[in-house]
């Protein structure tokens, strides 16, 4: 059993379908990446895992948990960095690992001790005092993922967390995500940039219009057909190449 | 893996220390709201001191200070509903509804700080008036019960108001003439008995009637009155918690404030 089977997964606003059906399965140790064009329903994946949003149908399991019936148990499970940065300009950076370690359930010299570790892991130890108001962009970036790092989870949804990162913030989170992964976590890493999947050594699964048209291994998929794939047709059905529309079942892995 | 979902108290614990910091590091609207009521008492007491004289010594006193503590915690709602404004311009309400905290934890501790700050404010300017002003405290604790109810609806008020406004702009606005329009259907400015007839007709349809005859039957130690007027408060308060409570607790992470 995979950490995370999502399966089915219908969500519209209003008259679009962001998910059409998706499905997508992540094993223990597993990086998924999760690509394709803006509105092709990776956030939306990720925001009903999360537990944000509900699907008008489907199925969520994280460790065996239903998250659509106890999204709190299944949250209990899961470390979530969404898309766009949230922190409070006043609160410093430490106050922030703080939070969300304590909203993690960790507790006294645990909490302590993984405050100081991640600050660390994500170079941010030189600013853990200063309001995250006045840190660079990616300064930022490391604390909004820190702060979903904090707490070892059997599951990472990790949702554009490099987007406008300098490549030294890029190299310290890659670079965390692949030793959760190698301790066993199963992580779901939405991007627009492959290298980075290459880098990670992930399971690309290509969004298209809601749903998965391919899965595979970097290296089984042709860059070009996945390339291809990602410049599919967007929420508006405007397509561009329509060839692997068959959906889940067009796993090229 | 076995399941173990960390109890509410330290969750709660945590959110509370950290809504306490956040205000506390933006004190302007706090102070502003604690000095500003007490410029305006200590100039206005003489003159409605002298225009209610024939209700008895203590009458004009009770009206100020009533009447400012009314006014000024309508316009501390600002306090309450700008918070919840900013958890969602800043998309922390969603960061923290990504963890394990529950919608109703959320909110608990986003409002223990206001209402530490709403019944801080009452009993300031209560104090004020024993002490400046010679005013009569016939039984304190009715005039905490009166406290406390009037502080909750605010509370309720001012999140419902910040989870259902889409702008700080709209928030303003709405604290702005809102506060001052219940200030004074309300009696806050001018004695109940004293409104034109159309405003006195539709004064019960302002909180801040109900927290006037609140705090002026505690003061003069009349129960029942006050018990009364506390009962619709806390009314009041309930409606709004459970409009924002639904309201932050569906809020879609594609919802964006303008």
């Amino acid at each position: 059993m995979g950490v995370l089977e999502a399966s089915g997964l219908v969500k519209t606003y209003g008259r679009q379908r962001a998910l059409d059906g998706l499905t997508l399965g992540v094993a223990a140790g597993e990086i998924v990446g999760l690509v394709g064009r803006n509105g092709a329903g990776k956030t939306t994946f990720v925001e009903v895992v999360a537990g944000l949003i509900r699907p008008e149908a489907g199925r969520v399991l994280v460790c065996g948990v239903d998250a659509l019936a106890r999204p709190r148990a299944a949250r209990a499970l899961a470390g979530i960095a969404p898309q766009e940065t949230a922190l409070y300009p006043a609160a410093t950076v430490a106050e922030h690992l703080r939070l969300f370690g304590a909203l993690a359930g960790l507790r006294g010299t645990a909490l302590r001790r993984a405050v100081d570790d991640i600050a660390e892991r994500m170079d941010l130890g030189g600013c853990a005092g200063q309001p995250t108001g006045l840190l660079s962009g990616g300064q930022r970036k490391r604390t909004q993922a820190a702060t979903a790092l904090i707490a070892e989870r059997p599951l990472l949804l990790l949702d554009e967390p490099t987007v406008g990162a300098d490549p030294a913030t890029r190299a310290r989170l890659l670079a965390v995500v692949a030793d959760r992964a190698a301790a066993g976590a199963a992580i779901v890493y939405t991007t627009h940039y492959l290298p980075e999947l290459a880098e990670l050594a992930a399971t690309v699964a290509v969004a298209q219009a809601g749903r998965i048209v391919a899965r595979g291994a970097l290296g089984d998929l042709s860059l070009d057909k996945v390339n291809a794939l990602i410049a599919g047709p967007g929420p508006d059905g405007t397509a561009q190449d329509r060839g692997a529309e068959d959906g889940n079942a067009a796993d090229a892995a | 893996m076995p399941l173990t979902l960390p109890d509410a108290g330290p969750r709660v614990t945590a959110l509370v220390r950290h809504n306490t910091a956040l205000m506390l590091r933006e004190p302007g609207p706090v102070i502003s709201r604690l000095v500003q009521p007490l410029v305006l008492i200590t100039l206005m007491h003489p003159l409605y001191a002298a225009a209610l004289a024939g209700q008895g010594a203590q009458a004009g006193t009770i009206q100020v200070v009533t009447g400012m503590l009314v006014m000024f915690s309508l316009l501390a709602l600002s306090v309450v509903g700008g918070g919840i404004m900013s958890e969602r311009s800043w998309r922390t309400w969603d960061r923290l509804r990504a963890t394990q905290a529950r919608a109703a934890e959320l909110l608990v501790a986003k409002a223990a700080p206001a209402l530490a700050l709403l019944i801080a404010l009452q009993a300031e300017l209560i104090a004020f008036g024993v002490v400046a002003f010679g005013l009569r405290v016939s039984d304190p604790g009715l005039v905490a019960a009166a406290m406390v109810s009037w502080a909750i609806a605010l509370l309720g008020l001012g999140m419902m108001l910040g989870a259902i406004l889409r702008s700080q702009s709209e928030l303003s606005v709405s604290y702005d003439i809102g506060g001052l329009l219940f200030s004074a259907l309300g009696g806050a400015l001018i004695p109940p008995g004293e409104l034109p007839g159309w405003a006195a007709a539709i004064a019960p349809a302002s909180p801040g009637y109900w927290a006037m005859g609140a705090l002026r039957a505690a003061l003069r130690g009349q129960a029942a009155a006050t018990f009364r007027d506390a009962a619709v408060l806390a009314a009041i308060a309930v409606v709004a918690c459970a409009l924002a409570a639904w309201r932050m607790s569906r809020t879609s992470p594609r919802s964006r404030l303008l």
